[in-house]
């Protein structure tokens, strides 16, 4: 008697777990079918794709559009490919995530450990910030580029980035550092611990996830930015600008394949960023609301 | 001119003054308790010697140096914080010798300190740790280890037993005290814990409302407290608190106190003076150790009185039998010996020990002095 009940709950069990996971295979499906249609079009001659269906597979697999992509496709008026823009790109993410990342971690520690007087103010003025839609800035920051000398530039644009994430930076690390405990700084000081020792050893330690997070998101969106890099990128411009570029040209046969495939260049990085540390984005988002 | 010295010491934020004027002197080897409830200032007093927060009038000396705006790390004193505040990414050998570290201690002189102190505690299998694989108990011996290997003038001590279970902490209580016994060091130790006070000090500083309302040894703060605050403050269960009227025969003052049925019982008072205060009211103070069963009395006590009344509530604790009887019109709790034959309802003559009764005047709430 027992054991009929027990095989029916388990039945039941398997009928439900199975509808589970075919309506979750079959959204999972809709949401790589376009990458699926990047991959395969990006391996394929262009006459195949004009002549026939865009969902079928190749009949003669080709690397000939990456090559192009990467090194021989006509951005604006140069046979450069996009090989130098992604060397821009690089150029410019890695500081630019680097610095606001640090800048953001210290301000964090100094908002929440080192109180000061209207320090809330500061920090809602820094959080003001990030609600500054960016075509409001780009004359006056224009200028100032300008004035810098840094027009037209990578460390320009390094310094835009930097500027524009270190409201967000700010208030990650804030809120993470929020739940961290002020007696450990305050043992710190009497073990004679200074304001960059305590920092350096006591906090930076700990503050794995939320620096992941911070990283993500900072790489994610200047890597994606197309707006400032269009403005102040001058001669060197980011990917972005040049993927646009490389998709936009008015003149000569549209060549898909080779489009496909610098597009799925440009928006490898941030795939990488996201497969490798992806996991502990969700756990350091968590990390500040939930008390350990 | 003591070891560490308090003087006229005041604390204000903004317009709020929330410490008044504290005056402590602490002599070499003193263990120094400041007990309160919360918001009476005792911790803001504690961080003041510390150097974690300012001080807003008035000096602190430790070994006769005035420390006022010197550095937490520059005023060799050690901090034991209510949390441990352990360094979580470091090894307890590390969290130990960190201290050490940062005052440029070379390293085999670390070590040699660090495996005195880890024998001292019983924590050398330890060391390779973190602290969150530590149990609370041994956190707690992490957190002092910390404190001792620095070698300090003043030991400060936050509420160091609040977080661990009540087992737990009575035997931590001890260790202290034995650790304290055996290396002699100057301590000053916040709680708001009445026992631990009593327990482990050598002397007393009862706090309320940002005032020091008594100092001294725990016998004088258990047996004359200096106002009703001490009074009921400590001690557990708290002092008895009746109302009553002084009368005068011949001369000799007695208290007289209304019954469960409100009839007027006659209780001899010890203090004499108190025949000044003939025909007026005032509170009379007895804890619940000395209103006992006639055989439980205290034999060396020269003034046992009797009190005739009726039981309320008799609660059986083990060791000793709590006894609720109205007195005044109030609820007083005696302390008779576990086998007493007492039972709720029953008139009972009970033994009250008038030696150690005490008398507050209402008006100023301050003990009338003998």
């Amino acid at each position: 008697m027992a054991a009929v009940i027990q095989d029916t709950a388990v039945s039941t069990g398997r009928v439900t777990r199975v509808l589970i996971y075919l309506l979750l295979l079959l959204f999972a499906l809709f949401y790589l079918l376009p990458l699926y249609v990047m991959g395969i079009n990006s391996v394929k001659p262009l006459a195949e794709i004009t002549g026939g269906n865009m969902m079928a597979l190749p009949e003669v697999w080709t690397l000939d559009p990456w090559r192009s992509a990467w090194s021989t496709a006509q951005i604006g008026v140069e046979p450069t490919g996009l090989k130098p823009y992604f060397l821009n790109s690089i150029l410019m993410v890695v500081p630019a995530v680097a610095i606001s990342t640090i800048v953001g971690a210290l301000n964090g520690y100094v908002l929440t450990k080192w109180r000061f007087r209207g320090d809330t103010w500061v920090f809602g003025l820094m959080l003001f910030s990030c609600f500054i839609p960016f075509q409001i800035v780009l004359i006056p920051m224009a200028v100032v580029l300008g004035k810098l000398g840094l027009a037209g530039s990578v460390p320009g644009l390094v310094l835009v980035h930097v500027v524009y994430g270190i409201g967000f930076t700010t208030l990650y690390f804030r809120n993470y550092y929020a739940a961290f405990p002020t007696e450990l700084v305050r043992a710190a000081q009497i073990d004679g611990a200074g304001f960059f020792q305590i920092f350096w050893r006591i906090l930076l330690p700990v503050s794995g996830p939320i620096a992941v997070v911070s990283v993500i998101w900072q790489f994610t969106n200047i890597w994606n930015d197309f707006l400032f890099g269009a403005s102040f990128g001058g001669t060197s411009q980011p990917m972005t600008v040049a993927l646009n570029n490389l998709v936009q040209s008015s003149t000569g046969v549209k060549e898909y394949n080779v489009h496909f495939a610098g597009a799925i260049l440009a928006a490898l990085p941030t795939l990488i960023v996201y497969i490798v540390a992806g996991r502990y984005f969700v756990r350091g988002l968590m990390a500040g609301s939930v008390k350990g | 001119m003591g070891f560490l010295d308090i003087r006229n010491v005041t604390k204000s934020y903004g317009q709020v003054e929330v410490l008044h004027r504290v005056d402590i002197a602490i002599e070499e080897g003193e263990f120094l308790v400041l007990v309160g409830p919360s918001g009476c200032g005792k911790s803001t007093l504690l961080n003041m010697i510390a150097g974690l927060e300012g001080i807003s009038g008035g000096e602190i000396a430790i070994k006769g140096r005035v420390v006022n705006g010197v550095h937490p790390s520059k005023r060799n004193i050690a901090m034991v914080f209510q949390s441990y505040a352990l360094y979580p990414n470091m090894t307890v050998g590390q969290n130990m010798t960190f201290g050490l570290e940062m005052h440029g201690v070379p390293k085999p002189e670390r070590e040699r300190a660090l495996a005195d102190v880890a024998k001292l505690l019983q924590i050398d299998h330890l060391l390779d740790r973190k602290p969150g694989q530590l149990s609370g108990g041994q956190r707690q011996r992490v957190a002092m280890g910390r404190a001792l290997v620095r070698n300090p003038d003043v030991f400060l001590f936050d509420e160091p037993l609040s977080n661990l279970d009540a087992k737990l902490r009575v035997d931590m209580r001890t260790e202290i005290k034995k650790l304290h016994q055996k290396l002699k060091t100057t301590i000053v130790y916040v709680t708001h814990d009445q026992i631990e006070a009593l327990t482990l000090s050598t002397r007393i500083a009862v706090m309320n409302k940002g005032h020091v309302q008594q100092l001294g040894t725990p016998k004088d703060i258990y047996d004359t407290p200096a106002n009703l605050f001490v009074a009921t403050f400590m001690g557990s269960p708290a002092m008895n608190i009746i109302p009553a009227r002084v009368v005068a025969r011949d001369g000799v003052p007695y208290a007289s106190v209304t019954d469960a049925e409100g009839a007027p019982r006659l209780l001899r008072f010890s203090q004499t003076n108190l025949a000044a205060w003939d025909g007026r009211d005032i509170l009379l103070g007895i804890r619940p150790e000395a209103i006992t069963d006639p055989e439980g009395a205290d034999r060396k006590s020269q003034n046992i009185q009797t009190l005739a009344n009726r039981v309320t509530v008799t609660e059986p604790a083990g060791s000793d039998t709590f006894v609720t009887m109205t007195l005044g019109g109030r609820d007083a709790i005696a302390r008779m010996r576990a086998d007493a034959s007492v039972a709720a309802g029953q008139a009972y003559d009970f033994a009250v020990n008038m030696e150690k009764a005490v008398a507050f005047d209402p008006a100023t709430e301050m003990r009338i002095l003998p």
